[in-house]
């Protein structure tokens, strides 16, 4: 649980945000992806973007990595313009299957994060127990993770990006192809996960429900092209439930809110 | 698309013409290298006088018959191994003893039994040709759809009507990738049989302009060799395409 | 190997020496004539006899060095070029179609042109064996690059890798079994090659011993070099197999 100057901090919107777009704009193959967007992430944050399919949420989220650069418009990090993907912001992709190495076991895919950082051979067999300890898998190292079930792998790849030790976590429908229950578990896992390491959180999903359940605050986008559409802030007391942050009737409100919004978008 | 086959062309151009031109600056004189324009001329020449096309019916004849020859057999044990798994299991040791020989090694039995000419090179050609044949009609066969054996049964067709009517049409796109295959390998090794060795076709000729010192029409004969084997394998995978679709390039794994 | 495999496997090898016995009473009965079919036990005395004295040996070395050298060299280099054309949209798109027209190219063609540039000599046979073997191993390298995952390039990326690290710890473990195949296919080009250099420029090896055994009818040992051949094929290739089985564990656990 971050400190509760931390979270006054967020809400007060004192700091200086750790991530911000400014007037972003980004053309792909002649195609406007996104259009004029402008959005402070304030560190600490968990910040949850939702919208039908083709609004630019992935986008949104890989131009906050580096992985795109903006057509116009700016996007800070820690107030310095993102030229390249840097290793303080770590991404968790949605299909673990293609972002994990499979020649590597799952030790050597938290090592490859930790080698890239430069950490000494004799350093990381330590730090790699303690990252599969962190995401459940201690009994997992010497697995491919061919031999693991999607859960698993989606938490060994939410390890290696731990290993980078991030400052922003970036997150793309990470739990969108695992069922249910491991959901909701990897739901709370990483909300503790993040509570703990005070990353600032930028998590895409499709699902409302999880993002409202996860996060401070919630951002709708429109599609053709991708713009701001809603901006939620999200007022559940900390640490959130299953059952009791569910059933809460602010919850439910905006529940309704934004089923409202994607409903309209989608006519 | 267009512009992409335009940039194929650009480093093979750019090595030509650079290669003229030092050519010609330098005044080349040697024995293993020549300009483009007189291996050119070279090759017109060895085209008015009839003998590289002479030299090509022979190299053409040697590997076509040796593929034939080739094919039928693997096909034959290929078939046999893919339908009967105790045929297959016995005769596992015996192939794999006399799969790995490689074909060249069997040029000096083939010399002293058979002597120079055709002979000799079909048999050898043959024998490179079964193994790829073999091996993947055989898989061909095991791969082939189980409803459609129970319907031979259920048919109660002969085996000899159960290979010609259900297992070869099931089973040709594949053996056709296999034939292809071995038509490649069978221009190699007919080429190579008769650079060693067999004093006839384009192997021969091209060993008879290097020993002659005509680079020029030594490198023509390369040049030749090579847009011969390029063509055959063209004409093989659009007979391929138009025979089966795309569906029979995805059995090119191998 | 369970009990059925294993009887599986004595029957197969039975009927293997079944058709030596037959080759045996072919010869016995002279069916053909001596000259061209030694029977299978004076091919077995030549061996016994060639390695005894050391003869065959250094033939055997000879053409192992042949092989082994021409191959490891087209391996590196096959490797490397491959590497680096590969890597490259734009060199994919500007060298890639020329590989491809020269791959049905008889390698075997450039022998010539080697006898003419670096006369009948280890140097030429080396060239030779090299030249034939790169083609497998490198356009298998340049299709396994090309056909990295690039979600991995994504968090090399994102993990700030140096382009070598990249190369090291992504796209050469990715590339891998494509390069493996290929360097098992080069390992067969790579014998025949070394036979017909052997034959036609008269080096130390056993392309050129079978080729003096046949010129002096000597069919028994014109037998045993054949094979010994066949066991060179079969040794390296099933070596081959082991180093692939090996090096790619993690594709067994992917299946």
């Amino acid at each position: 649980m971050a400190s509760a100057a931390k979270r006054l901090e967020v809400l007060s919107g004192a700091a200086t945000p750790q991530i911000a777009f400014d007037g972003v704009t980004l053309v792909l193959g002649g195609k406007t992806i996104i259009e004029n967007l402008s959005l402070g992430v304030q560190p600490g944050e968990f910040l949850c973007i939702v919208g039908a399919s083709g609004c630019g949420k992935t986008t949104a989220l890989r131009l906050a990595a580096g992985l795109y650069q903006p057509t116009s418009g700016k996007v800070n990090f820690d107030g310095q313009p993102m030229r390249e993907p840097r290793r303080e912001i770590a991404i968790v992709f949605q299909d673990y299957g293609k972002a994990l190495l499979p020649w590597r076991t799952a030790a050597g895919n938290v090592s490859l994060a930790l080698e890239a950082g430069g950490m000494t051979s004799a350093e990381r067999p330590a730090r790699i127990e303690e990252l599969l300890r962190t995401v459940g898998l201690p009994d997992h190292a010497s697995k491919y993770p061919s031999e693991m079930s999607g859960g698993m792998q989606q938490r060994l790849q939410i390890a290696r990006c731990l290993a980078q030790e991030p400052k922003t976590l970036l997150m793309d429908e990470p739990f969108g192809a695992l069922d249910a229950m491991t959901r909701q578990g990897l739901q709370d896992e990483v909300l503790s996960l993040v509570a703990a390491s005070g990353a600032t959180v930028i998590f895409v999903t499709h699902d409302l429900d999880e993002a409202i359940y996860l996060g401070d605050r919630v951002i709708g986008l429109l599609p053709h092209p991708g713009r701001i559409g809603i901006e939620l802030p999200v007022n559940l007391p900390r640490p959130r439930d299953q059952l009791s942050t569910r059933e809460h009737p602010e919850f439910l409100r905006l529940r309704r809110q934004l089923f409202d919004f994607i409903k309209a978008t989608e006519q | 698309m267009r512009a992409n086959s335009a940039k194929a062309l650009v480093l093979p151009l750019a090595v030509l013409v650079a290669f003229e031109v030092w050519a010609r600056a330098t005044h080349l004189q040697s024995d293993s290298l020549a300009p483009p324009s007189e291996i050119v001329m070279a090759l017109f020449g060895a085209f008015a006088d009839l003998s590289i096309l002479a030299a090509t019916r022979d190299t053409l004849f040697s590997a076509f018959a040796g593929l034939a020859i080739g094919t039928t057999i693997g096909l034959a044990f290929g078939i046999a191994f893919g339908i009967s798994d105790t045929l297959d299991r016995l005769m596992e040791v015996t192939v794999e003893a006399i799969r790995p020989i490689p074909s060249i090694a069997l040029l000096p039995i083939a010399l002293i039994a058979l002597g120079f000419g055709y002979r000799m090179e079909i048999v050898i050609v043959a024998f490179a040709c079964v193994w790829p044949v073999l091996i993947l009609s055989r898989a061909a066969v095991r791969s082939i759809e189980p409803r459609l054996m129970e319907i031979a049964r259920a048919l109660r067709l002969p085996p000899a009507q159960r290979v010609w009517k259900i297992i070869i049409p099931a089973a040709l796109p594949r053996i056709f990738v296999a034939f292809r295959l071995s038509a490649g390998i069978a221009l190699i090794v007919a080429v190579t049989v008769e650079i060693a060795i067999n004093p006839l076709g384009l192997g021969a000729g091209i060993m008879l302009a290097q020993q002659a010192l005509r680079p020029d029409l030594m490198l023509a004969y390369l040049v030749w060799i090579g847009a011969i084997g390029y063509a055959l394998n063209i004409l093989l995978v659009v007979a391929q395409n138009r025979l089966f679709g795309r569906a029979a390039l995805s059995g090119d794994g191998a | 190997m369970n009990r059925a495999a294993l009887l599986w496997r004595v029957a197969s090898f039975a009927v293997a020496a079944g058709f030596v016995a037959l080759w045996q009473l072919i010869a016995n009965l002279k069916l053909v004539s001596p000259v061209f079919l030694p029977g299978p036990d004076r091919a077995w005395a030549s061996l016994v006899r060639g390695f005894s004295s050391g003869d065959l040996w250094s033939k055997l070395a000879g053409t192992l060095e042949h092989m082994a050298y021409g191959w490891l060299a087209a391996s590196i280099a096959g490797i490397a070029i491959g590497a680096i054309i590969g890597s490259s949209r734009r060199m994919r798109t500007y060298v890639a179609p020329s590989l491809e027209f020269l791959r049905p190219l008889p390698v075997s063609a450039i022998i010539p042109v080697a006898i003419a540039m670096l006369g009948l000599t280890q140097a030429m046979a080396l060239f030779v064996i090299a030249f034939g073997a790169i083609w497998p191993i490198m356009l298998a390298t340049i299709h396994g690059f090309a056909a990295v995952e690039p979600r991995l390039y994504e968090v090399a990326r994102s993990l700030q890798m140096s382009r070598l690290a990249v190369i090291f710890k992504i796209a050469l473990p990715s590339a891998s079994p494509d390069i493996l195949a290929g360097m098992r296919l080069s390992l067969t080009v790579a014998l025949i090659l070394s036979v017909v250099c052997e034959i036609l420029a008269g080096l130390d090896g056993l392309g050129h011993w079978v080729l003096l055994s046949a010129r002096a009818f000597r069919s028994a040992d014109l037998f045993a070099g054949v094979i010994l051949l066949g066991v060179t094929g079969y040794v390296t290739s099933v070596a081959m197999s082991l180093a692939e089985h090996r090096l790619l564990a993690w594709q067994a656990a992917q299946r």
